[in-house]
């Protein structure tokens, strides 16, 4: 992931006001994850899987202070019935931010259905997502991830592709 | 030997005021709602295996000064173990874990969990996990007494309650859904917080 990508991601959480991540690491983000280790702002929670990670962050939603999950896009269909319950079911939401994995140019065979199935699961969760290529627009993209989960009280994400995590 | 969940759940809020409480799951939530009537609105009532103990774990992030009581139960458990071992590194000072182990899917009719054959114990995946004050409650005495002591912990504290799954007779339903019990819960964390949680929307 390029440095400046790191950079703007920390600077969009926090103007979101997000105070805890909670991660699955993964290797398109693995410079992402020691950045919000070492950021004092922001509490991070390592977890075992994504599902867990999203009804930690429900769990921070509640309190009134403002998480992230953050993961490969494969976490999705791990976190998908976590997501579905809190989502669909009691109005909970999670903001996420996700690589995207099995984007076209995919060289990993192991990471084509990741791509196959990201963009079916967030609209069948009827979430909503932008996909940033372009540095510049990461920050913003965030806060308004933030806007949107805020006043529809359900999810959405941010997923990272093209070379900002090439 | 096994006791009834409903008295336990009695002991369990008669020792409650102040505190939040996540509970999951099926005949549990009915009971709950009857046995501690005045933690109602401080209580979140869901239907989610799997998540009830991570999102308590999450509220207690949030709010570190408060007590959060998650009711969680064998299946649910079962269903997501790996939070036991963020527990055990996290090590949350404000979280107070019950499991309701009735050795079965009470609300789908009672097939069995894989606690039913006696070979699968919680309490001791739970100490592996890191989470060192984890205990098996064989009677409604112990369990009382893991109440005060799990209330009053610094460090994540588990009870695992042995309960008869027979669901207590004759109490009343709940009526509401799940997004009615998020927004009673959220109002009674604002209004005790002195925070925003679901603000208005912005004009513009």
């Amino acid at each position: 992931m390029r440095a400046d990508a790191v950079d703007a991601v920390i600077r969009g959480l926090k103007r979101a006001g997000v105070s805890v991540a909670t991660y699955l690491p993964d290797s398109l983000l693995k410079e992402l994850y020691p950045a919000l280790d070492a950021d004092p702002d922001i509490r991070t929670i390592p977890v075992t899987n994504e599902g867990e990670g999203a009804a930690i962050a429900g769990g921070v939603f509640l309190s009134g202070k403002r998480a992230v999950l953050v993961m490969e896009n494969s976490g999705l269909r791990a976190a998908t019935e976590h997501l579905a319950r809190m989502g669909l079911g009691a109005g909970i939401p999670v903001v996420m931010i996700m690589s995207y994995r099995g984007e076209m140019g995919e060289n990993n065979w192991w990471a084509i259905p990741h791509g196959i199935t990201m963009e079916p699961l967030l609209q069948a969760l009827r979430t909503p997502y932008t996909i940033v290529r372009d540095v510049d627009q990461l920050e913003t993209a965030i806060v308004r991830a933030y806007d949107t989960a805020y006043a529809s009280y359900y999810h959405a994400a941010i997923v990272l592709g093209g070379d900002l995590v090439r | 030997m096994s006791y009834s969940r409903f008295e336990a759940m009695k002991l369990l809020g008669a020792r409650l005021a102040d505190e939040l409480v996540i509970l999951s799951l099926g005949g549990a939530v009915d009971e709950w709602y009857n046995a501690a009537p005045h933690m109602r609105d401080a209580s979140l009532f869901q239907q989610q295996l799997g998540c009830v103990t991570p999102e308590a774990f999450g509220l207690a992030v949030g709010l570190p000064h408060r007590r959060i009581v998650s009711l969680d139960t064998d299946g649910g458990l079962l269903f997501n173990l790996g939070i036991l071992a963020t527990l055990g590194n996290e090590r949350p000072e404000n979280l107070f874990i019950v499991v309701w182990d009735n050795e079965q899917y009470q609300s789908i009719g009672g097939p069995a969990t894989h606690t039913a054959k006696g070979r699968v114990d919680l309490a001791a995946i739970a100490r592996g996990a890191g989470v060192d004050q984890a205990y098996t409650a064989a009677t409604l005495e112990e369990f009382d007494a893991h109440c005060a002591a799990g209330l009053a912990a610094t460090e994540p504290y588990i009870v695992v309650a042995k309960t008869d799954g027979i669901l207590e007779p004759g109490i009343k339903r709940k009526h509401s859904d799940g997004r009615e019990d998020k927004y009673i819960f959220v109002r009674h964390v604002e209004a005790t917080e002195g925070v925003s949680i679901m603000g208005p929307s912005e004009h513009n």
